[in-house]
């Protein structure tokens, strides 16, 4: 509902907005840096358990045989179990598309390595990996697959023999009439190109506290949960209770980027907390068993992509093939992210047909899941990619003919090919500004003289867009069947006028408990501290969904000014009755009940909600005593997917542009970024300071994303990658602090105007990084075509040009 | 947050220990295998010192011991026997900031806030060795220290704010001594 909402800050009950729009300090803070925040592994209860997970070594073996007795007999052990047990008393876990599950604990053979295989819950952790050391399994190794082309042939290892192929979806979808835009094109450009594994890795860790009660058949699971709500209805499926007899409670927790997973480890912690009757069962992963085994890996890709263009460098269609290897099951919503690219398919682009053609494959590795941006970063990449072969094949500069192709200010609500619609933009706008940002043409002046000089000086631009306010209809091609994502928030004033606000998440670092807080100081005309933001858990809060695809300021605010609106209508009754005027011409204004023009005719927004909550014979009789009221936001407008996916799902398209420059050792392979700088459209900004911290992070993961980072799996399925001395995270001198500019195209669909961001820059640096070593190489006749441009890599492609050289002289 | 070794009785190879952490003296019982920082979560209740990695790559477990950080994922309890520590409760006190903790937070130098104790520790020690640092000893000094949310902008900032603040600080009391002298 949008329906009372004010679409713009000037909208608000207040003469001049003193919080919202501003950089303000975050309310979440003092917590933080005091170091006492409950984080997961903070919190004790009594009588609490420490469980330890055996996972299995081997990424395709079957399970002869299980012997847990030494460890049942050591003292201070309350409960072992294992996947005969999963298949006693659970379902196999839910996966994206339907029926591909299976038990959080290995039933029969292991398909990873890192999978679950039995637990233990002792006295003490130390006591519990002692005695996981003390269970016998008896394994069977099997051939493993661990390359995703293997997987498809026939004769491949399968992972679920009954499904009799590792195939777990093959689409292919034409949103108009491509072939025909390719034959009549004037040019064609093609790529293959490798997008490897990589992941959220946040600082903390997964880790829950879960407590069956015996009684009363009901579960409570405290933990670091980015979606509460969520993982509550995934619990109830997996463990065979009602949903309302699952209480999840996320507690603050130390980062997420849609990698913190949770759904094996819960269900274990509670299957080992039953067995235990009923005492609390904490378990924390530690990072090994993150890396191998958690929810971090994302994006394993293979793509081939055809851009078709016409002599003057208008695009005419795009034809993607995506082979994504989902690992050991779909449990993770890694085919989510192969999905939402048709938010954004064509980017900022004018090109009018596309087709895709998505292959989604099972291998011998970890379960990839969702990572900041959930798909586009590697789609954006290719088709970034393909944009600047085309500009060189046709001499025809970066920046122009990526202008010559944007959908133009004017043309806004735009329906892209597959069927989302953009909310509005100015994309030149934002070109213009990097391009006089960077002083481009003094960057290019300066590239050739370095070229001359036998230098690799190579410059990005790439413009992109940042789908935000996700919709569950986006994702309607791999079988998630829903339209609309209720939020909620429930906003009370106590008789002293102060406000509290409830909403159904916990702290995960975005500052959403400080957008909160400056919309109802503004709304209420109180000071920022007049206003607690309090978590409620998944049975106590309103709908919810919390964190997750750049939606949550946004439905943020349109629930908690929703919430607002109605609280206001009940004081404006109150105060009207109090006052002795009519209803219809109380306002509220700077925290003030008034009759404007009538001296002396106003109260306070405080006296009026003391009065309602203590003074019932004051009130007119049918007005309900609470300044309390509840508003749960959905994105308005939003369509079911047509059999081709197409619908209008995310409700607002952001922009970037992104100029970076490299360059690049010639005798080492080491990338040096010494330029960078952005130009940004997320609308109005609700807190310039945590957007701006949005897109620092988004660059930071972007450049671990085309320099470092990736997970290395050996033939045999082993996984190379288990200690950060192995996957690279960058350090603070890796990342580039760019010069940035906030371009403001307001969005005429969300509450003030609005968008989504917290993905951000995720979507745009990786492409923006590769496209300028891209750029450094094209002399040289070589591309890179696989992330990250690690030094070996690049290496080796300079080590080729040269030799290539060689034997041309 | 309980120690790893909680409810266990003590083996026989356990140590008795004394320390003296933020202030206080405290004199306790470790296994040999405890960590320091499980020591410090479980067996002290200081729980805002964080466990990112437990292999000494990510510096969220750093405190100062004897003034300089330390991992404490990488020393044992009984090796920080007799020592004086400092962990991120030992920082502010009572709900009043350190100038470096404000700092950080007037900055927006943190997102999540699960590393940044690691963090603050040690730009207490940077800032005790050197108190007007240049951006680069800035990084090298923190080059040990991952933060996956901010990328690290606000947290140079962040470091740069309190330098100068805390010299302001150390100026205005020199000039006051001075003047009452």
């Amino acid at each position: 509902m949008t329906g009372g909402i004010p679409k713009t800050i000037a909208d608000l009950p207040t003469s001049k907005a003193r919080y919202i729009g501003e950089r303000v300090p975050r309310v979440e803070d003092q917590m933080l840096v005091s170091g006492r925040a409950e984080f997961i592994d903070n919190a004790t209860l009594p009588g609490m358990l420490h469980g330890a997970i055996l996972r299995s070594p081997f990424a395709h073996a079957r399970i002869v045989r299980i012997d847990t007795s030494r460890a049942r007999a050591l003292p201070g052990v309350f409960a072992v179990v294992t996947g005969e047990d999963a298949r006693a008393t659970t379902a196999p876990l839910g996966t994206i598309p339907d029926g591909w599950g299976v038990h959080c604990l290995a039933v029969d053979k292991a398909r990873f390595v890192g999978e679950p295989v039995a637990a233990v819950a002792a006295t003490s952790r130390a006591l519990a990996e002692d005695a996981l050391e003390q269970i016998d399994v008896e394994y069977e190794p099997l051939p493993a697959v661990v390359d995703a082309f293997e997987a498809l042939k026939p004769g491949a290892p399968l992972l679920l023999e009954e499904k009799g192929s590792n195939v777990v979806l093959h689409k292919q979808f034409r949103w108009g009439d491509v072939d025909a835009a390719f034959r009549d094109a004037d040019r064609v450009v093609r790529e293959k190109l490798r997008w490897n594994r990589l992941g959220a890795n946040p600082m903390e860790t997964f880790g829950v506290i879960a407590q069956w009660d015996p009684s009363e058949a009901t579960l409570t699971c405290r933990g670091s949960y980015q979606t509460q709500g969520y993982m509550a209805l995934g619990i109830s499926a997996v463990l065979q209770i009602p949903a309302h007899k699952v209480r999840v409670i996320s507690h603050p927790h130390g980062g997420s980027f849609g990698g913190k997973g949770g759904m094996r480890g819960t269900c274990i912690a509670a299957m080992l907390s039953r067995q235990a009757d009923g005492r609390p069962v904490k378990w924390i992963e530690d990072r090994m068993e993150y890396l191998v085994g958690g929810a971090g890996q994302a994006w394993d890709r293979h793509y081939e992509a055809a851009l078709a263009l016409r002599s003057d460098g208008r695009f005419t269609g795009l034809h993607v093939t995506l082979l994504d290897d989902l690992g050991g099951t779909p449990e993770g919503a890694g085919a989510i992210s192969a999905a939402k690219p048709l938010a954004s398919f064509t980017g900022c682009y004018t090109i009018p047909v596309a087709a895709y053609d998505l292959t989604l494959v099972l291998t011998n590795k970890l379960p990839t899941g969702p990572y900041r941006g959930m798909g586009p970063p590697p789609h954006n990449w290719v088709l970034e990619h393909l944009v600047d072969t085309a500009a060189r094949e046709l001499g025809i500069d970066p920046g122009e003919i990526r202008r010559r192709n944007f959908i133009a200010k004017d043309r806004f609500p735009y329906e892209i090919a597959t069927g989302n619609e953009y909310d509005s933009g100015d994309y030149e706008a934002a070109l213009d500004r990097v391009l006089e940002m960077s002083d481009y043409r003094r960057l290019r002046e300066e590239q050739a003289q370095a070229r001359a000089e036998g230098r690799l000086v190579g410059i990005g631009l790439v413009s992109t867009i940042e789908p935000g306010v996700f919709d569950w209809n986006a994702y309607a091609i791999v079988g998630v069947p829903m339209t609309g994502v209720p939020e909620g928030a429930t906003v009370s004033i106590d008789l002293f006028g102060k406000i509290v606000v409830k909403v159904g998440f916990s702290l995960e670092g975005q500052g959403q408990y400080t957008v909160a807080a400056q919309l109802l100081a503004d709304y209420f005309g109180v000071e920022l501290g007049d206003v607690r933001v309090v978590a409620q858990d998944s049975l106590s809060a309103p709908p919810h969904f919390g964190p997750g695809g750049s939606r949550l300021g946004v439905a943020l605010t349109g629930a908690v000014l929703g919430a607002a609106e109605r609280v206001k209508a009940k004081l404006v009754r109150a105060a009207a009755h109090l006052l002795q005027a009519d209803p219809g011409v109380v306002v509220l204004r700077d925290g003030r009940l008034e009759v404007p023009g009538v001296p002396g005719a106003e109260m306070t927004v405080a006296q009026v909600a003391a009065v309602m909550l203590t003074r019932s014979d004051l009130l007119p009789p049918d007005l309900e005593p609470s300044p309390e009221a509840t508003c749960v936001w959905t994105a308005p407008g939003r369509t079911p997917a047509d059999a081709d996916g197409r619908a209008k799902s995310y409700l607002t398209a952001a922009n970037a542009c992104h100029i970076v420059r490299v360059e690049i050792d010639a005798e080492t392979g080491q990338v040096t970024i010494d330029g960078y700088w952005i130009a940004d459209d997320c609308g109005v900004r609700l807190n310039p300071a945590n957007v701006e911290g949005m897109i620092q992070g988004g660059v930071a993961q972007g450049v671990g994303a085309a320099l470092l980072e990736e997970y290395v799996y050996d033939a045999d399925g082993q996984p190379l990658t288990s200690t950060f001395a192995d996957y690279l995270l960058p350090t603070i001198s890796d990342v580039p602090i760019p010069e940035t500019a906030a371009i403001v195209t307001p969005s005429p669909f969300t509450p003030l105007g609005a968008k989504g961001v917290g993905e951000g820059a995720m979507h745009t640096t990786p492409a923006a990084v590769l496209c300028a070593i891209n750029d450094a190489l094209a002399p040289l006749g070589v591309q890179a075509t696989e992330t990250p441009a690690s030094p070996h890599r690049l290496w080796k492609l300079l080590e080729s040009a040269r030799s290539h050289a060689k034997s041309n002289r | 947050m309980t120690s790893p070794f909680s409810d266990e009785k003590p083996s026989s190879a356990a140590r008795r220990i004394r320390m003296t952490v933020n202030g206080v003296a405290v004199e306790a019982v470790a296994e040999p295998r405890t960590t320091l920082v499980d020591f410090l979560r479980g067996d002290l209740g200081l729980g805002g010192t964080h466990v990112g990695c437990e292999h000494g790559v990510c510096g969220a477990c750093t405190i100062l011991l004897e003034g300089r950080t330390v991992r404490a994922c990488l020393m044992l309890a009984v090796q920080a026997d007799g020592a004086r520590l400092t962990t991120i409760e030992g920082l502010g006190r009572d709900g009043v900031l350190h100038p470096i903790q404000q700092a950080f937070v007037d900055e927006h130098g943190l997102q999540c806030g699960f590393c940044t104790p690691g963090f603050l520790l040690s730009v207490h020690e940077l800032l005790e060795q050197n108190p007007d640092p240049s951006d680069e000893e800035i990084r090298d000094f923190l080059g040990g220290h991952l933060c996956r949310c901010t990328g690290y902008k606000t947290i140079l900032r962040s470091v740069r704010l309190a330098a100068r603040r805390l010299r302001e600080t150390k100026a205005a009391v020199a000039a006051h001594a001075e003047a009452s002298s």
